[in-house]
């Protein structure tokens, strides 16, 4: 049997470390070590990643473990959000008393999922590597053990077991329609079943509507996004931001691989999901950003603030859908959008750890004066904040540009047009955080501390955020490579 | 009438829309998760089905069940150790008491 | 009419009138006993559709693990069990249960499935067996599936443990 696990090192390696972590917590007393071990474990990971980078597409476990560019830029990308957010949980993890270790763990448990959910193509590995990462995630949302965060898991766990149900049903239902669960043959079992329309075989209709209203829970498009305000405001908030990051890209990833293999070839097929991605998108952004405008607490509006920026993603999905096999544009805009926002929000979310820390309040009132008090994290979260409008010269700017440019390309117009209006409605919300900070005047004079880590990832994140801004040739054509395994 | 794939089929919608509503309409979050399990049974009788009249050589669909079996019993696992937790936090299972969070 | 389709819709009348007790019966204690006689109910038609070893895992872990971990749940926040009432969303819940009821029947009825003429596969113990870890077999799964267990474990641990 072909096992090639010299292709599984990243997954492999980071699931060492973790077992290191748990191990290590029974004796160390250092909690400072783990976080370390963790970080260490994550550098080893993306070092294999990047060794396997420049070989061209390879197949371990017969088909069912695809290592091609695609795949290795989400791993890469969840290696990075997961280092992010366990060195921005330094100031964080005292609040975990003797359950750090496991936290660190299930953090890097859950970037094993999102890798494996990235790089699958089958049906049964798809819905374990879902449930893996997911499941890590109710956990960590609920860990810190007071009413608010146990709400929340419970509220994420509850609704996530329902949309997982509802996406296996429509993977039943594919799967007795063509007996198959690897996506490349079951995207042949659909060419050769003799269909002229999509009402000749209602079940597929079906299982593509169920499957999508599943992934739809996981990136948070509406209809499905009425637990992102509750689970974000109740969640520690370094995992607020893994979630909105890392949990949102393995969504798109995993739909983005399973939409365009499976479903991407009868073009009147690949038509109708994109229309229903277009009018999701624009409900999604409208919704998004109008809600957005009435919130008072910070983590329920950058969770509002992330449901606009997941309808601005779909774009790139309904573009991909509306030009089927001719699209080039669509699919690598979606990569770089992702990447411009892990950044973006991250870098955000960090600032915000730092302040609410201090100031033990998420109310974006008692941010007033923040500029005065804290003026190096102000100014990070300002710049993140520009780059979630999509103002030069950042990234965000580019990403916008980019998805934007796909959906006129391919006749999504209207769409387009509903995105920037969008854009400057949320220019309304983002500007008052911005304005909060700079004109008001603080009620104390203290200045907020933060550690050593969060401060350097914070400037990490803003620098990313810059340079994508910048210069983003590289990275454009980064993305470019990763989508070619679609058109090739 | 001899039973064929569409009478198992069938049955799995019912089973799979009584859990949905169970779990959409209930207050009590140990009876949405016991809905929530109905669900995936549901899902393994419609897979168990598939496999037996659609590939019966290779028995693809009844592995799944399995797997679909050892995520549902880890969902439990998970779910209700947090009602517990959220239990010894709040003093209640009632979902419409959970409302911390408004806005 | 067979013996094999009279066991079906015996089966099936149970399954489905123990699905509704447990989301209707007040006494939520009795609703998860029926929720165990549900589980039996789906083992019993897993065993009309040949598959044995199936049948047998539904009924030791279904049988044997969850419902005994759910029982334990419901003695343990005994004191503060209300019932089984219905939530805000009673009615708008209804019609997206029926009308998804409605549309998978027609969707089901509607397609053609293509139907294989071969016997299924008896005893399948030893071809599950060889479909997971044979030649070109689900190991993938089987080895994420693991990890899956450790993170429910340690999430059950840290979840329930006081401070």
């Amino acid at each position: 049997m072909s096992l090639k696990l010299e292709l599984l090192t990243p997954e492999l390696s980071l699931l060492i470390f973790a077992l290191l972590v748990i191990l290590l917590d029974l004796g160390i007393k250092q909690k400072k070590v783990l976080a370390g071990v963790s970080i260490l474990g994550l550098l080893v990971s993306g070092g294999f990643v990047l060794t396997l980078w420049g070989r061209e597409s390879a197949s371990a476990f017969n088909g069912m473990f695809l290592v091609d560019p695609f795949a290795l830029f989400f791993k890469l990308l969840f290696l990075i959000a997961a280092g992010l957010v366990i060195l921005a949980s330094q100031d964080y993890v005292s609040k975990f008393a003797r359950f750090q270790g496991e936290y660190y763990a299930l953090i890097l448990i859950s970037a094993i999922g999102m890798m494996l959910l990235a790089t699958t193509g089958e049906l049964i590995s798809i819905y374990i590597a879902l449930e893996l990462s997911s499941i890590s995630l109710y956990i960590l949302t609920g860990f810190l053990k007071d009413p608010k965060s146990s709400e929340a898991g419970l509220k994420y766990l509850l609704l996530g077991a329902v949309a997982s149900a509802t996406l296996l049903y429509g993977m039943a239902l594919v799967f007795g329609l063509t007996g198959k669960t690897r996506l490349t043959e079951i995207a042949q079992a659909i060419q050769t079943i003799p269909l002229t329309t999509l009402l000749d075989s209602p079940a597929l209709l079906l299982g593509i509507i169920l499957l999508a209203c599943g992934f739809g829970f996981k990136i948070a498009c509406v209809p499905f996004q009425m637990w992102v305000p509750d689970v974000y405001e109740g969640a520690p908030t370094p995992i607020t931001a893994y979630l909105s990051v890392a949990s949102k890209a393995a969504g798109f990833a995993v739909i983005a691989r399973f939409f365009y293999t499976t479903f991407g070839v009868p073009d009147w097929l690949s038509l109708n999901w994109g229309i229903l991605f277009a009018s999701l998108s624009a409900i999604t952004m409208t919704l998004g950003n109008v809600i957005a405008i009435a919130q008072t607490n910070i983590k329920r509006m950058l969770g509002y603030s992330s449901i606009a920026q997941a309808g601005y993603l779909m774009v790139g999905l309904a573009a991909v859908g509306v030009a089927s096999m001719a699209d080039t544009l669509g699919r690598s805009g979606l990569l770089f959008f992702l990447a411009s926002y892990t950044l973006t929000n991250l870098g955000a979310f960090i600032a915000i750890i730092a302040i609410s820390n201090k100031i033990d309040s998420d109310l974006i009132d008692d941010y007033t004066g923040m500029g005065s008090r804290a003026p190096l994290l102000a100014l990070g979260l300002t710049l993140c904040l520009i780059s979630l409008i999509g103002l030069p010269p950042t990234a965000g700017l580019i990403a916008k540009i980019y998805i934007f440019n796909a959906g006129v390309h391919y006749g999504l117009l209207w769409l387009v047009v509903i995105g920037v209006i969008n854009s400057c409605i949320s220019a309304y919300y983002y500007l008052g955080v911005v304005k909060v900070m700079w004109l008001g005047a603080p009620v104390s004079e203290e200045k907020v501390p933060s550690s050593w880590a969060l401060r350097i990832v914070l400037a990490l994140t803003c620098l990313g955020v810059l340079v994508l801004g910048i210069i983003p040739g590289k990275f454009v054509q980064i993305a470019e490579t990763a989508v070619r395994i679609f058109t090739s | 009438m001899s039973v064929s794939l569409e009478h198992y089929l069938i049955l799995s919608a019912l089973l799979f829309c009584i859990g949905l509503y169970g779990a959409l309409s209930r207050r009590n979050t140990i009876v949405i998760l016991m809905s929530i399990e109905i669900m995936l049974n549901a899902v393994n009788v419609a897979l168990v089905a598939f496999s037996r009249y659609i590939v019966p050589l290779v028995l693809t669909g009844q592995v799944f069940a399995l797997f679909v079996m050892v995520v549902a019993a880890a969902e439990v696992a998970v779910g209700l150790a947090i009602i517990i937790a959220l239990y010894r936090s709040r003093e209640t299972v009632d979902v419409e008491q959970a409302d911390l969070m408004k806005g | 009419m067979t013996v094999l389709d009279i066991v079906f819709w015996l089966l099936a009348v149970i399954s489905i009138g123990a699905a509704l007790a447990v989301v209707f019966l007040q006494n939520i204690f009795r609703a998860a006993l029926f929720l165990v006689l549900c589980f039996f109910a789906v083992a019993g038609l897993f065993i009309t559709l040949q598959a044995d070893f199936l049948a047998v895992a539904q009924v030791l872990i279904y049988v044997g693990a969850i419902s005994i971990l759910i029982i334990l749940a419901i003695m343990l926040t005994r004191e503060m069990w209300r019932g089984n009432p219905g939530g805000r969303f009673q009615l708008p819940a209804f019609i997206i249960a029926l009308g998804l009821f409605g549309v998978m029947v027609w969707a089901v009825i509607n397609t053609s499935w293509q139907i294989s003429a071969e016997l299924p596969l008896v005893p399948t113990t030893a071809a599950i067996g060889s479909r997971l870890f044979g030649e070109g077999g689900l190991l993938l799964p089987l080895e994420i599936a693991a990890v899956l267990l450790l993170a429910a474990i340690l999430g059950a641990i840290v979840l329930v443990r006081e401070k």
